[in-house]
C-alpha cells in the first residue's frame, strides 16, 4: 500500500509531505529529489525503484506528485489515485501550482488525510468531499449534518446523499474522445486508437435511475435479436434504427470499457445494459477504447526534399475529411526540422507559420478548417553543415478539436426514473454533445 | 556605442540562470543556437567583437552540457585577432573544445606557432597556456623545439621564461617519450636554477625535478646548483625576496621543491657542497626552533613545509646521524603540538627514521609518546601511523612492552585499523619472542580479543610455530585447553585449539583436570556452534585423538556416526566422518597410528603474516627494506593445509604443494625477473633458500626447489618455457666432474621433451651425499627454439650447506665441542667487511637459512652468534660449529667455523665469507 505522498515544486524542494506507513523515512523525500528531479539525465519512467523502495510520479507544470511505496502494489491503482488526487485539488482550488499548493497546505494535507487511510485509497469524489471538506475554515458542525455525512460516507451509496432537490431537472453528456494515430509517409496506416470518456454532470432531484444505452455492437445485436423474435411488436415510429441493416452499420465494437463505481456492473455483465444512480454534479461515466473503423478527422501529407548539405524543402499538405457542414477548431500543425537549422523562409495558403527556434520545429496553426477542405505550406530550410549525425526526421504531428465523435460512438438513450418524487423521464432536460480531440496523431515524414 | 562588456551574453546566461526548468533551458538554447548558427553563416562578415560574443555564447552553452558541432572556425579566426580580449576567448574557446579533425588541429597549431614567435610577451604566454592546457600528443611533437627556445634564450621575459617552463612540464607529464629535448640545451636549463627571478627558478625546479626523474645522469650538475641556490634563500633573511617571502617564511615553495630534487640523487660527494647542504639542512632545524614570527597559520605551515621536506631529505641521505637525531628530535615536539595534521605528519616521518640504523635509538626516546598518542587520539588517522611508527621502532628491547601496550590498545581500537594491528602485533611477538610461551601467551590473548580479525594467515602461523618448537608444545596444549574453557570462544580460538590438543593433547592427558574425555567432551561442546570448516577441522582432531587415547575411541566413532556428521549436508563434512569412521573401524592401532601420527615440523619460509602484511599496504613497510627476501613464498600454503594435511596420510603432498615456478601470471612473471636481478649480485644462488631461481633468460627459466632429509637431498627441477612457441627436443643433464663423481650420487626422473608455449615442466630427482665436496656440478640443457639449437651451461648451484641438518645444545656443550676441535686444519678464521647493513636479525635469519643452528644466548656477547650442524654424508656425519662475531664499529665480521673433519671448514667458509 501507499506509504507516503509527496509534493515538489520543480526545484525540488518538498511543498507537502504526508507519510502514512513506518517503513517509509524522510530520507525517501531527498531520495527522491537527488535520483528523479536533480537527475542529470531525465528519467523517462513513471516508476523509480530507489534502495527498494518504487516511487510513483506525475508531473502537473512545474509541480511533481510523487506516491511511495516499499510493497510491491498495483501501479495502476497507485496512478489512478494520482490522478483522482489531482482532479480532487483541482476542484479545490484550480489550477496546480506552487503558488496555489503553498496557499491551500492545510486543506490539501485535509484531503490526504480523508482520500488515504493508512495507504488504502478511500473515497475520493469529489461531491462528497466537498460537502466535510471546505475551504471555509473551520465551521461548527451540526448533529444532523454529522449523520448525514456519515450515512452518505458510509452508506450503499456513497458517492450521493439524500435530500438533494432541483427546480429544473438536467443533465449535461460530454462525448470526449482523443484520436491516436501513426501513419507513414505513404499514407498507410500503421496504428490508430481512440480513447474515449463519456462524462456526466447531473443537477437531479431525489434519488434517480439513469439507463444509459449506447450503439455498442454486443447491445445492438442483443435488441435487433430481441425484436425480431418480438415480430416488430414495436409501436415507436421513431425507433427506425431497429432495421438490422442500419443497426449493423452503426454500430461500433468497443475494446474494453470502464465504469464509474456507480454504475451497476452486475446488470452490465448480464443484461449488457448501464445503470446507475448518478453522483451530484461533474463525474466521468465510462472510458472506453476503440480500434476499429476510425474516421480520421485529418490527414497529412508530408514531402521534404533535401537539397545538397545546406538547404532542405519541406511541403505539408492537410486535408480535412469529414462533413463539409462541420468545422474543425485549434488546429496545429507542428514540423520538426534539424537541429542545425539556421533560417526558414516560410509559405503558407491558410492561418500562421511559425519558425520555433527554441523547440527546432515549424508550427502552423489555422484557427478553424471545414470539412473536405485541402490547404498547404511549404518552407525552405537552410542548415550550417554537419558531418557528425544524420538527422532522423522524427514525425509531424498535429493537433485539432472536432464536433464528431471519430470511433461513432453514439448516444442511443439516457433515461431517468426516479419513483419517490415521481418526475417522468420526459421532463428532464438533456445535453449531449461530442468532442473529437486529438492524442498523438503524427504522420511520419 | 558598444564596449567590451558583451551585453548580449549576460543577458544569455541571466535568461538561463531563470528558467524554471530543464525544458525551458533546452528551448532557450536552441533558440541561441539557431540564432549563432545565422550570424555565422558563411555569407555574413562580423566583426571580431561579434565572433567573440557568440564563440563565448557557444562556449557557456558547451559548459552547460550540451553539443556543440560548429563555431571552430570562427573560434580559430579569433585567434589571429590583435586584439587581446579577442584572442584570449579564442584560446579559452578551442583549450575547452578541442576539434579532433586534423586539419582543424594544423590550423591551431600554426596559430599558435605564430604567436610564440610573436614579439609580444602578452600573445606569447596565452600561446604557452593554450599549449598547456590541451597538452596531448601533437602539441608535443610540434613544440619540441619552440618552447625549449623560448626558456632558455637570453632575451625572453622572466614570466614569459616561467610559462615556458611550466608548459614543458606539462608537455613533459602528459608525453614525454615525444617530447625530445636537445642534449645540447641540458646546461642551460639547469642554469635556470641560478635565475635571478625566484618565479623563474621556481617554475625551472619542477621542470628539472621531472626531467631528472627521466634521466637522472644527464641532470646531475643541477645538484651543485640546488644546494647553493638553497643555501643563499636558507640563509638570508625573509626581508631579502619581497614578492617570495610568504608570511616571513623566504620562498618556501622554491625550498621544497630543491628540497625535493635533491632527494633524487645520492648525498654529494663533494665534501664541500656536502657540507655546504648540512649547513642548510641544519639552518632549516634551527629555524624551527625559533619562536614563531607571526600567529597566522599560514606562517608556521610555510615553515613547517620547509622542515618536513627537509627532514624527508635527511632521511634519504641517511647519513648524516646528527641530523637525523636532531630531526627525530625536532619531530618529537610536533608529536605534541595541537594541530592534528603536524602530528600525523610527525608520526609519518618518524616512521622513516625508525628504520633508519642512526636514528633508530632516538626514535625510542618517544614511545611513551607515541604511545600516549595511540591512547588518546581522537583522529583516526593519526592513531593508524602512531600504530605504524610503533611497529617500525620496536625491537627485541621494547617488544614485550610495546606488545602489550598494543594488545591493550586493540580491545578499543577501531574497526578499520584492526586487522592490520592484529597482523602487526602477530608480526612482532614471533619476531622478538624470547620465549615462546609469551608468544603463545600473546596469541591466544589477541585471538580472544579480536577474533574476528584474525586473519587465517595468523593462526595458521600460530600452528606453525607451535608445530616446530618442540619445547612449548606442552604449555601450547595446557593454554590451549585454558583458552577453549571460557564459555564462549571465537571460532578461530576453536580452529586453534583443536588443532593443538589433535597434535600434543597427550600431553597433558595425565592432568586429572584435563583427562582425555575432558578434552575431548570440552571440544565437543564447542562442535555444533562452528562453520563447517570449523567442523571439518574438529573431526580430524577427534581422529587424532582416536589414536592418541585409544580409550575415548568408542566416543569418537558414536559421534562419527551420529547422522549430523555421516549424513550431513556439508559434503565436506559427510566425507570426513565416512572415511574416518571406516578407517577406525578396519585399521589395526599400529597403522593408525602411523597415519595419525605428528606433523612433521613446517619448512621455514617466510612469514606468510608479512606477505600478508605487504599486500594489505603495498607502500607503508617501514620493515620492509630490510626484509630482502622476495614474496616468493606467497601462497598461503604454507599453513597448515587443514584440509589435505590435517591427516598426515600421505608425506608426498607436503612436497608438492604449489609451483615454484608459475609463468602463467604476470605478477610472478615480474616478481621473478625481480629476484634474479637481485640475485646476480649475489652470485650464490640456492644458498640460503629452499627454493630459487637458478638461471634464466630471454627464452627459459630454471627453477628449483629442494628439502634434504639426512644425507638424501630431494629436487624439483622445473623448466619454464617464456616464449610464445614450443621448445622441442629438450634435455636437461647435470654433470659431476672429476672427483665429484665420488662424492654425490645422482638420480633423475626422465622429462618431456617438449614444452608448450608459456608452460612450464617440472623434473624431479634425489642427490645422494656421500662425502664432502668443494666443487659445483655443471648443468646442460639444450633444445630448439624455432629450429635453432640453444646450449646452455652453468654451473649448477648445489652446495654442502644443503646437508647440513641443524643441531641445538646448550652452552657447556657448545664450548666442551668447541675446545674439542681445536686442530689447525680443523678450524678455519676469516675477517671480512660487512656488505650489508649490520642487523642483527638478517644475520640471523640467514645463518639459519644456511642450515645449521643459530644458538641464543651461547656466547657471552649477545651481538655474536654461535651455532652448530651436521653435514649428513652417506659415509661419515661431520660435526661443525661456527662463530660470528659483528664490529659495528669498523663494518667488520670474524667469522670462525671447526668442524670434525678435515677441510670442510675452509669450504663453508668459502661459501659465507662474501654473504653478510
Amino acid at each position: 500500500m501507499i506509504g507516503g505522498v509527496f509534493i515538489y515544486n520543480h526545484k525540488g524542494e518538498v511543498l507537502i509531505s504526508r507519510v502514512y506507513r513506518d517503513d517509509i523515512g524522510r530520507n525517501a523525500v531527498d531520495a527522491f529529489r537527488v535520483n528523479v528531479i536533480h537527475a542529470r539525465q531525465q528519467s523517462r519512467f513513471p516508476v523509480v525503484n530507489i534502495a527498494r523502495t518504487s516511487f510513483f510520479y506525475t508531473k502537473r507544470s512545474n509541480i511533481w506528485l510523487c506516491a511511495v511505496a516499499k510493497q510491491n502494489i498495483n501501479a495502476a491503482m497507485v496512478f489512478e489515485f494520482l490522478n483522482k488526487m489531482i482532479d480532487v485539488m483541482q476542484s479545490y482550488f484550480g489550477k496546480i501550482s506552487e503558488e496555489n499548493v503553498k496557499n491551500n497546505f492545510v486543506l490539501i494535507y485535509e484531503l490526504l488525510d480523508e482520500i488515504l487511510d493508512f495507504g488504502y485509497p478511500q473515497n475520493s469524489d469529489t461531491g462528497v468531499l466537498k460537502s466535510f471538506i471546505t475551504q471555509q475554515g473551520v465551521r461548527p458542525v451540526t448533529r444532523e449534518e454529522q449523520t448525514n455525512v456519515t450515512s452518505a460516507v458510509t452508506g450503499q451509496i456513497g458517492w450521493r446523499r439524500e435530500g438533494i432537490k432541483y427546480r429544473r431537472n438536467e443533465l449535461f453528456l460530454d462525448v470526449i474522445e482523443s484520436v491516436n494515430l501513426l501513419m507513414s509517409q505513404q499514407g498507410q496506416v500503421l496504428s490508430t486508437h481512440v480513447a474515449g470518456r463519456v462524462v456526466m454532470k447531473s443537477y437531479l432531484s431525489g434519488m434517480p435511475e439513469c439507463k444509459f444505452g449506447i450503439n455498442d455492437k454486443i447491445t445492438v445485436e442483443n435488441r435487433t435479436k430481441n425484436t425480431t423474435d418480438s415480430t416488430n411488436a414495436t409501436t415507436n415510429p421513431n425507433n427506425g434504427a431497429t432495421n438490422p441493416a442500419t443497426t449493423t452499420k452503426t454500430a461500433i465494437a468497443i475494446d474494453d470499457c470502464q465504469f464509474h463505481q456507480c454504475v451497476k456492473l452486475s446488470k452490465f455483465e448480464s443484461e449488457h445494459s448501464i445503470s446507475f444512480i448518478p453522483p451530484d454534479g461533474e463525474f466521468e461515466l465510462m472510458r472506453y477504447r476503440t480500434t476499429k473503423d476510425i474516421s480520421l478527422p485529418f490527414r497529412v501529407i508530408p514531402l521534404v526534399r533535401e537539397i545538397g548539405r545546406t538547404k532542405m524543402e519541406v511541403k505539408v499538405v492537410v486535408k480535412s475529411n469529414f462533413k463539409p457542414t462541420l468545422i474543425g477548431q485549434k488546429i496545429e500543425i507542428r514540423i520538426p526540422i534539424p537541429p542545425n537549422t539556421c533560417d526558414v523562409q516560410l509559405l503558407c495558403m491558410k492561418g500562421k507559420a511559425k519558425h520555433k527556434a527554441s523547440d527546432n520545429a515549424i508550427v502552423w496553426k489555422m484557427k478553424r478548417m471545414g470539412g473536405m477542405k485541402e490547404s498547404q505550406l511549404s518552407a525552405e530550410i537552410e542548415l550550417t553543415p554537419n558531418d557528425k549525425k544524420k538527422w532522423n526526421r522524427p514525425p509531424i504531428s498535429m493537433n485539432f478539436e472536432v464536433p464528431f465523435a471519430p470511433s461513432g460512438f453514439k448516444v442511443r438513450y439516457l433515461k431517468v426514473f426516479e419513483h419517490k418524487l415521481n418526475y417522468s423521464d420526459s421532463e428532464t432536460i438533456k445535453w449531449v454533445r461530442y468532442i473529437g480531440k486529438s492524442g498523438l496523431y503524427e504522420t511520419r515524414s | 556605442m558598444r564596449g567590451d562588456a558583451m551585453r548580449g551574453l549576460a543577458v544569455f546566461i541571466s535568461d538561463i540562470r531563470n528558467c524554471k526548468s530543464r525544458e525551458a533551458e533546452l528551448r532557450r538554447i536552441n533558440k541561441e543556437l539557431t540564432n549563432i548558427r545565422q550570424r555565422f553563416r558563411a555569407d555574413k562578415t562580423l566583426d571580431g567583437y561579434q565572433k567573440k560574443k557568440y564563440v563565448c555564447k557557444l562556449l557557456f552553452i558547451f559548459l552547460l552540457g550540451h553539443d556543440i558541432d560548429f563555431g571552430y572556425m570562427e573560434a580559430v579566426n579569433l585567434l589571429s585577432s590583435n586584439k587581446y580580449t579577442e584572442k584570449q576567448i579564442g584560446y579559452l574557446f578551442i583549450s575547452v573544445i578541442m576539434n579532433s579533425s586534423t586539419e582543424m588541429k594544423q590550423l591551431i597549431i600554426q596559430n599558435i606557432r605564430n604567436d610564440l614567435q610573436s614579439r609580444n610577451p602578452i600573445f606569447i604566454n596565452l600561446a604557452l597556456q593554450c599549449v598547456a592546457n590541451i597538452g596531448d600528443r601533437e602539441m608535443a611533437i610540434a613544440f619540441t623545439n619552440d618552447i625549449p627556445r623560448l626558456l632558455i634564450s637570453g632575451d625572453t621575459l622572466d614570466a614569459v621564461k616561467q610559462s615556458a617552463a611550466l608548459c614543458l612540464l606539462r608537455l613533459h607529464r602528459t608525453s614525454s617519450d615525444s617530447l625530445q629535448l636537445n642534449t645540447e640545451w641540458t646546461a642551460r636549463i639547469i642554469h635556470l636554477l641560478n635565475d635571478q627571478h625566484l618565479g623563474v627558478a621556481t617554475a625551472a625546479v619542477s621542470l628539472i625535478d621531472a626531467l631528472v626523474k627521466r634521466n637522472p645522469d644527464e641532470y646531475r650538475g643541477c645538484v651543485n646548483l640546488a644546494v647553493s641556490r638553497l643555501s643563499r634563500i636558507v640563509t638570508s633573511s625573509y626581508t631579502d625576496f619581497q614578492d617570495y617571502t610568504y608570511y616571513f617564511v623566504p620562498a618556501p615553495w622554491l625550498c621544497v621543491k630543491l628540497l625535493r630534487l635533491l632527494q633524487n640523487y645520492p648525498p654529494p660527494e663533494d665534501p664541500s657542497v656536502r657540507s655546504r647542504l648540512n649547513e642548510c639542512l641544519d639552518t632549516i632545524l634551527n629555524k624551527a626552533q625559533e619562536p614563531l614570527k607571526s600567529k597566522k597559520v599560514q606562517h608556521s605551515n610555510a615553515r613547517n613545509a620547509v622542515l618536513f621536506e627537509a627532514i624527508n631529505l635527511i632521511i634519504h641521505m641517511d647519513c648524516e646521524s646528527s641530523l637525523l637525531v636532531r630531526a627525530c628530535n625536532q619531530l618529537g615536539q610536533f608529536l605534541q603540538n595541537r594541530e592534528t595534521n603536524l602530528r600525523y605528519l610527525a608520526l609519518e616521518s618518524m616512521c622513516l627514521l625508525a628504520a633508519s640504523e642512526f636514528s633508530h635509538e632516538a626514535v625510542k626516546k618517544h614511545q611513551e609518546t607515541v604511545i600516549n598518542a595511540l591512547k588518546s587520539e581522537r583522529d583516526v588517522s593519526v592513531r593508524q601511523r602512531a600504530v605504524d611508527l610503533l611497529y617500525a621502532m620496536c625491537d627485541r628491547s621494547n617488544a614485550q612492552d610495546l606488545v602489550q601496550e598494543m594488545l591493550a590498545y586493540l580491545e578499543t581500537a577501531d574497526y578499520t585499523i584492526r586487522e592490520e594491528m592484529v597482523l602487526k602485533i602477530a608480526i612482532l611477538s614471533e619476531k622478538y619472542a624470547v620465549d615462546y610461551s609469551w608468544y603463545l601467551d600473546v596469541m591466544l590473548k589477541l585471538i580472544r580479543i579480536a577474533g574476528d580479525f584474525v586473519s587465517e594467515e595468523v593462526w595458521y602461523r600460530v600452528i606453525q610455530v607451535v608445530v616446530n618448537r618442540t619445547d612449548v608444545q606442552s604449555y601450547a596444549a595446557k593454554i590451549a585447553f585454558e583458552a577453549l574453557q571460557a564459555p564462549a570462544c571465537h571460532e578461530n580460538m576453536v580452529k586453534v585449539g583443536g588443532y593443538i590438543l589433535g597434535e600434543y593433547g597427550n600431553l597433558i592427558a595425565l592432568d586429572p583436570r584435563s583427562t582425555p574425555m575432558i578434552q575431548f567432551n570440552l571440544l565437543h561442546s564447542k562442535y555444533h556452534l562452528c562453520s563447517p570448516a570449523t567442523r571439518c577441522l574438529i573431526l580430524s582432531t577427534y581422529m587424532k585423538f582416536m589414536n592418541l587415547f585409544p580409550e575415548i575411541k568408542h566416543h569418537i566413532q558414536e559421534i562419527l556416526r551420529h547422522d549430523s556428521n555421516y549424513r550431513s549436508s556439508d559434503v565436506e563434512i559427510q566425507q570426513r566422518a565416512t572415511e574416518y569412521l571406516r578407517l577406525s573401524e578396519i585399521c589395526n592401532p599400529t597403522v593408525l597410528a602411523t597415519i595419525l601420527e605428528i606433523m612433521p615440523p613446517y619448512p621455514e619460509k617466510q612469514s606468510p603474516l608479512l606477505v600478508r602484511l605487504k599486500q594489505k599496504k603495498p607502500l607503508m613497510e617501514a620493515n620492509g627494506a630490510t626484509e630482502s627476501q622476495p614474496a616468493a613464498s606467497g601462497n598461503t600454503d604454507d599453513g597448515p593445509k587443514l584440509t589435505e594435511t590435517a591427516i598426515h596420510l600421505n608425506q608426498q603432498a607436503q612436497h608438492q604443494n604449489g609451483l615454484l615456478v608459475s609463468l602463467d601470471t604476470p605478477e610472478s612473471n615480474g616478481h621473478h625477473e625481480e629476484s634474479t636481478s637481485h640475485h646476480s649480485s649475489s652470485a650464490k644462488k640456492f644458498l640460503f633458500k629452499n627454493s630459487d631461481i637458478i638461471f634464466e633468460n630471454e627464452l627459459i627459466q630454471v627453477g628449483i626447489k629442494g628439502e634434504s632429509t639426512k644425507s638424501t637431498l630431494r629436487i624439483e627441477l622445473y623448466y619454464g618455457n617464456k616464449t610464445n612457441s614450443h621448445l622441442t627436443h629438450f634435455s636437461a643433464d647435470i654433470f659431476t666432474p672429476g672427483d665429484l663423481q665420488t662424492a654425490l650420487r645422482m638420480n633423475f626422473d626422465p622429462i618431456k621433451s617438449t614444452i608448450d608455449p608459456k608452460a612450464q615442466i617440472k623434473q624431479t630427482g634425489t642427490i645422494d651425499c656421500i662425502k664432502d665436496f668443494a666443487e659445483l656440478p655443471t648443468m646442460n640443457i639444450s633444445f630448439l627454439h624455432n629450429n635453432m639449437l640453444q646450449k646452455i651451461d652453468y654451473a649448477f648451484p648445489l652446495y654442502l650447506n644443503k646437508f647440513i641438518e641443524k643441531a641445538e645444545m646448550d652452552s657447556n656443550n657448545f664450548f666442551l665441542r668447541w675446545r674439542n676441535l681445536d686442530k689447525p686444519n680443523q678450524e678455519c678464521q676469516k675477517i671480512f667487511p660487512a656488505k650489508f647493513p649490520m642487523v642483527y636479525n638478517d644475520c640471523n635469519q640467514k645463518l639459519e637459512d644456511f642450515g645449521w643452528s643459530s644458538l641464543v644466548g651461547i656466547d657471552v656477547n649477545a651481538e655474536n652468534f654461535c651455532g652448530a650442524g651436521i653435514i649428513n654424508t652417506s659415509t661419515q656425519p661431520i660435526g661443525c660449529l661456527y662463530r660470528l662475531e659483528p664490529n659495528k664499529q669498523a663494518k667488520m665480521y670474524r667469522l670462525t667455523i671447526r668442524s670434525s673433519k678435515e677441510g670442510v671448514a675452509n669450504r663453508l667458509m668459502e661459501l659465507l665469507e662474501d654473504q653478510f
